[in-house]
């Protein structure tokens, strides 16, 4: 905001609580369910960890956005719905196709190293959202997944883990631990591990075999989501440098960390000489 | 516009104003999450979102929808934890390795019957209420307009999107490109197809934000709403009201200790 009177300042102090306010949440609601009780919320079905998974994250969540949503130029906004229609079509695409990887967070990670993490989390929330609202409401608890991922990917621009081939990779597989950490309560308390038909019998061999009901979402949200993360990255990685340069000067975030180092524009070049 | 699934059916639910059922979908997850036992939610569905489902005659569709999303669930769910759950100690059916124990089917039927209140509740506020209209709604009591320009543009966007990846992928295929193969085949197929589709919906969002900023989207100041939205001192009581119960459902248990 240009002008930087006394209701732009407090509405800046807001937006800032809202996101502190948000992240305490979602830590608080993942410490008290992993770490506070847990043996007896494995075992039973009668208690509140459910309500307490999907009211913390959800609420959390929807601080996060909310504070983010008004540090976004207009620049940013006209490109989230695009990074959403992106997300959504190409994991379905991928479904369909057969991949034994989701690719559902292309979009929120692309729009993280362009415009910053408060994008990616904007992008993130909206894209469950919208998700829900046109093609399953399953969708809907899982917001916060894809919010951190948001805030992970914004990180990893900031550092320039982008400019290389091989540290975009790594970013995604760092990001893709903590989204199965944090995705894991949800899959466990909310949907009793049964989020697919895959995915839930990876989570009843994990039980055979002893572990809680945690443990098992855990170790199979492990399984498959570092190697999606690493693709996406990856495929992120390799989108930013076929796009115009013209186009990347819009996002102030990107030029100010160098998001794409010194190679960015001469890369730019030779890939667009090469499209003819 | 096939990226919605909102029928116009024009019953008392489609005309009551769309925060009230925004307020009645959260209320109910809330009470059903809040209270874990199982008929708690086969009362909310008796009591609540049948009756709803049949007076916005959107039954059929509703039920075609929820089953589809919730059958596979459902199935998994009990399977997995019929044989698996941790906590299983009482077995009524042995056979061979597999050994069903009346705790997982339990516990299965308190999270089965759960999801089906959330599934079917937002469904049917998905089907009876335009997200044009929720969103118009929300940004009359102070939500962001960004939020909704953000959900009603990629509702938009959608479709045209899935044409333009259909379209290249024909294209790419005419070229001689196979979508058959190994796993890893069919993720190098994915590079053919994600290059021109997101370099070509990037390059409209520059003329796009142009526009906008031409027409004053950033500016914070209060905007007179288009599209009146129907309301009534029933429904503004209710919205008050149900959030009161739910509250009660998860304050009185902790109080008289009943959990």
């Amino acid at each position: 905001m240009p002008h930087s009177t006394n209701g732009a300042d407090s509405r800046r102090a807001r937006n800032i609580a809202f996101v502190i306010l948000g992240a305490l949440i979602v830590v608080a609601t993942y410490l008290y369910l992993v770490i506070g009780r847990p043996t007896e919320i494995a075992d039973t079905s009668t208690s509140h960890a459910s309500l307490i998974a999907i009211g913390g994250y959800v609420v959390g969540a929807v601080f996060l956005a909310v504070g983010s949503i008004h540090r976004l130029p207009t620049t940013t906004v006209a490109l989230i719905p695009v990074a959403i229609a992106l997300n959504i079509v190409v994991g379905q695409i991928v479904s369909v196709i057969g991949l034994p990887v989701y690719l559902d967070s292309i979009g929120t990670v692309l729009v993280a190293a362009l415009a910053g993490p408060a994008a990616g989390v904007v992008t993130g929330i909206l894209t469950n959202v919208i998700w829900g609202l046109t093609l399953s409401p399953i969708a809907l608890p899982f917001a916060v997944v894809q919010v951190v991922i948001g805030i992970f990917a914004g990180t990893a621009a900031r550092w320039g883990m982008f400019r290389r081939f091989y540290t975009a990779p790594l970013a995604g597989l760092v990001t893709g631990v903590v989204a199965a950490m944090v995705s894991a309560p949800i899959a466990a308390f909310v949907f009793g591990g049964a989020t697919g038909g895959g995915t839930g019998a990876i989570v009843g061999a994990f039980q055979a075999m002893g572990q809680s009901l945690l443990g098992a979402t855990t170790l199979q949200g492990l399984l498959s989501d570092p190697v999606d993360k690493a693709i996406t990255f990856t495929v992120v990685a390799l989108l930013l440098i076929a796009l115009p340069a013209r186009f990347l000067q819009r996002f102030p975030f990107a030029r100010e960390h160098r998001v794409f180092g010194r190679t960015g524009p001469k890369a730019t070049q030779t890939a667009l000489a090469r499209e003819g | 516009m096939s990226s919605t699934v909102y029928v116009d059916r024009g019953s008392s639910i489609h005309r009551l104003n769309p925060v009230t059922k925004l307020v009645a979908m959260l209320c109910i997850i809330v009470i059903v999450f809040a209270l874990p036992v199982w008929w708690v939610s086969g009362l909310v569905l008796a009591v609540a979102i049948i009756p709803a489902a049949v007076v916005s005659r959107c039954g059929r569709k509703l039920s075609r929808i929820s089953a589809t999303i919730l059958l596979p669930i459902l199935v998994v769910l009990f399977v997995v934890q019929g044989l698996t759950f941790p906590g299983g100690k009482t077995a009524l059916i042995s056979w061979g390795v597999f050994t069903v124990t009346s705790e997982g089917l339990h516990f299965a039927l308190g999270i089965g019957l759960r999801l089906v209140c959330l599934v079917l509740a937002s469904v049917l506020l998905v089907l009876t209420t335009h997200p044009g209209d929720l969103m118009s709604a929300l940004t009359a009591r102070g939500m962001s307009p960004k939020f909704g320009y953000i959900i009603s543009s990629t509702l938009q966007l959608i479709p045209a999107f899935r044409d333009r990846a259909n379209a290249i992928l024909l294209a790419q295929q005419a070229r001689g490109l196979s979508v058959r193969g190994s796993p890893l085949r069919r993720i190098k197929i994915m590079m053919p197809l994600l290059g021109p589709l997101i370099l070509g919906m990037f390059t409209d969002v520059e003329d796009r934000s142009t526009a906008m900023e031409a027409r004053g989207f950033g500016s914070t100041a209060r905007r007179t709403s288009l599209v009146p939205v129907p309301d009534s001192s029933v429904q503004r009581v209710s919205r008050w009201a149900m959030p009161m119960v739910s509250l009660a459902v998860i304050v009185v248990p902790f109080a008289t200790g009943a959990l």
